[in-house]
């Protein structure tokens, strides 16, 4: 009995001591690469895919599903071989982020638009809406420093320079309907609960239904604002024009050891696609020379 | 005086009555409430999307696509290689407590293992994220691959095997010492009596504990989750990312809608069937054991 006792503590001992020295080795780029994704119905996942031209395809057959921001950062950086993407607020120095077509994801280039994975998210308008005060107040509030401190902490790009902050005017009151792309909703929510605490006596609704809601929403006169996550495009909504509430940013993530520095958006879609046949990329010496 | 305390009880017993009426009823209340709500959403959704579509290969939502026949594979591999593991480790845990353990050693090791039934599943799947996964990745995998049926069938194993050691023990204290006596007189070795004698004898507590650990693995969704990979793969190896049905109603439920959030409902109600049956066995089983013990 004590035999088995003390050769069960060695292996385990030994076990053990496997796992620690893993932790240490080099990157191996003969390895496959282990994408990882997020679940079905993520805004982030359906951003991404959508922008590197893959909007509702399906995953590659071996991929790593994470549901979550914090299970794609604990996979990134603990496994070597993963390549992952995560909105940029938040990436952390845990793991390392990858040029896309060799430009930084910076706030300043994704301000620009130079940094190719990022969308704007804004909301459709009638020109003739903002005659009305309360209306206006809201319009106002979002280019306001209160709204842009909110968007920067929720890990979202603020396009606004300089933004003044927002003066309640206490003699309105009313209502006002946003409805459209979930990706911007949970944002809208938080601005929505911030102006009504600066605004006692409106009510602002936020609802989903996604872009093309908020298009038809706004179009129609529904709601007085319409949400939408992709660059506006006037054939939908006639009527409306639009103004951007903030950018979205996703950087592509891979390991610390990772020696890959840049890649490029065919290189993202032949590793995302499950369609891509013999262009697949799945070994990471195809990405690194 | 006296008719008024005693219509004052009455009146008592009668609302305590209720009250202690009601508590009986609530657990059939919800189990009644569950199921209309799982057979009521699911069923027909099954029956719009089609049998073939529900039941087919491919998961995709973009495209319609609701087939869980690959979970459900995934499901049955996972809980069938972790009852292996599970009884294999079990079992002679429970023989080794049973007879050849040092009689000052079995209650402490009973209680720790008993202790491994309070940890609660999501610390499972944290260890098996962080230590099983990048380990079977770096050193057993083949593929470079973690993740998938091996890695949520180790964590699984461990989570069933206080379930297993505790109730085979039992069933073993359970049989009758003159069995191991009389199989000692007869001539048997203690290893012999033990694994020839005791243990068949202690066979339906046992199957009880299997059929119950299956309930466990099969049902169990955070730990499975966290290291099963997600992809909504047909199982090919033991080193590929796929999904259970728990890990797909879990992975979903918070972000999907419309249809794809009714296509959880429906896997809920085809995880259920499997847990129901599960669950018929066991009292059957039970049934069996009376009597059994009845006849002896």
């Amino acid at each position: 009995m004590k035999k088995i006792l003390t050769s069960l503590a060695l292996v385990a001992a030994i076990l053990l001591l496997l796992c620690a020295c893993n932790g240490k080795s080099n990157f191996d780029k003969t390895k496959n690469i282990s994408v990882t994704t997020r679940e079905d119905g993520s805004g982030t996942k359906t951003a991404f895919m959508e922008i590197i031209g893959l909007k509702g395809k399906e995953d590659p057959a071996n991929v790593i599903m994470q549901t979550g921001t914090a299970g794609i950062l604990t996979e990134v950086k603990g496994n070597p071989a993963a390549i992952a993407y995560e909105s940029l607020g938040y990436v952390t120095s845990d793991v390392k982020m990858l040029k896309v077509d060799g430009v930084e994801a910076t706030v300043a280039n994704i301000k620009s638009g130079s940094y190719k994975i990022s969308r704007p998210l804004s909301v459709v308008y009638k020109e003739s809406s903002l005659a009305d005060d309360v209306n206006k107040a809201f319009f106002t509030f979002l280019q306001s420093s209160d709204a842009q401190k909110i968007i920067t902490d929720k890990g979202y790009v603020s396009v606004v320079d300089n933004a003044s902050a927002y003066t309640a005017n206490g003699a309105l009151s009313g209502s006002i309907d946003v409805s459209g792309s979930t990706s911007l909703q949970p944002l809208m929510i938080d601005l929505a609960a911030a102006f009504e605490k600066l605004q006692d006596n409106i009510k602002v609704n936020v609802s989903g239904g996604g872009s093309g809601t908020g298009y038809k929403n706004a179009d129609e006169g529904v709601s007085e604002f319409g949400m939408i996550s992709e660059e506006f495009a006037i054939e939908k909504a006639a009527s409306c024009t639009h103004s951007i509430v903030c950018k979205d940013g996703i950087a592509v993530i891979v390991h610390k050891d990772n020696p890959l520095a840049t890649i490029t958006m065919e290189q993202l879609k032949n590793i995302y696609d499950f369609e891509a046949g013999s262009n697949a990329i799945t070994k990471w010496d195809a990405l690194i020379k | 005086m006296m008719i008024k305390a005693y219509r004052y009880i009455k009146a008592r017993d009668a609302v305590m009555r209720g009250i202690f009426l009601f508590c009986a009823v609530f657990a059939v209340l919800a189990l009644g409430c569950i199921c209309v709500f799982l057979f009521a959403e699911g069923l027909p959704f099954i029956g719009k999307v089609g049998v073939s579509n529900f039941f087919g290969t491919k998961w995709h939502l973009d495209s319609g696509a609701y087939g869980i026949l690959s979970m459900i594979v995934a499901s049955l591999y996972v809980t069938g290689l972790s009852t292996l593991i599970g009884i294999a480790i079990g079992l002679f845990t429970a023989i080794c407590l049973y007879k050849f353990c040092p009689a000052k050693a079995v209650n402490p090791i009973r209680q720790l293992i008993t202790l491994l039934a309070g940890i609660p599943s999501v610390i499972y799947g944290l260890f098996g994220m962080i230590v099983i996964v990048p380990f079977l990745r770096d050193n057993i995998s083949s593929n470079g691959v973690g993740y998938g049926i091996l890695a949520a069938s180790l964590v699984l194993s461990v989570m069933i095997l206080p379930t297993i050691v505790s109730i085979s023990l039992d069933a073993l204290n359970s049989v009758p010492r003159s069995y191991y006596e009389g199989a000692l007189a007869l001539g048997a070795t203690s290893e012999q009596s033990v694994f020839k004698v005791m243990l068949p004898a202690a066979k339906s507590g046992i199957l009880a504990a299997v059929v119950l650990s299956i309930g466990r693995a099969i049902g169990e969704t955070m730990a499975v989750i966290m290291v099963i990979g997600g992809s909504p793969a047909m199982p090919g190896s033991l080193f590929q990312s796929v999904r259970t049905m728990t890990a797909n109603i879990a992975m979903g439920a918070t972000e999907l809608s419309g249809d794809a959030a009714t296509a959880l409902v429906s896997t809920g109600v085809v995880l259920f069937c499997f847990t129901l049956l599960l669950n018929t066995s066991i009292s059957l089983l039970k049934g069996g054991f009376k009597r059994e013990s009845k006849s002896a």
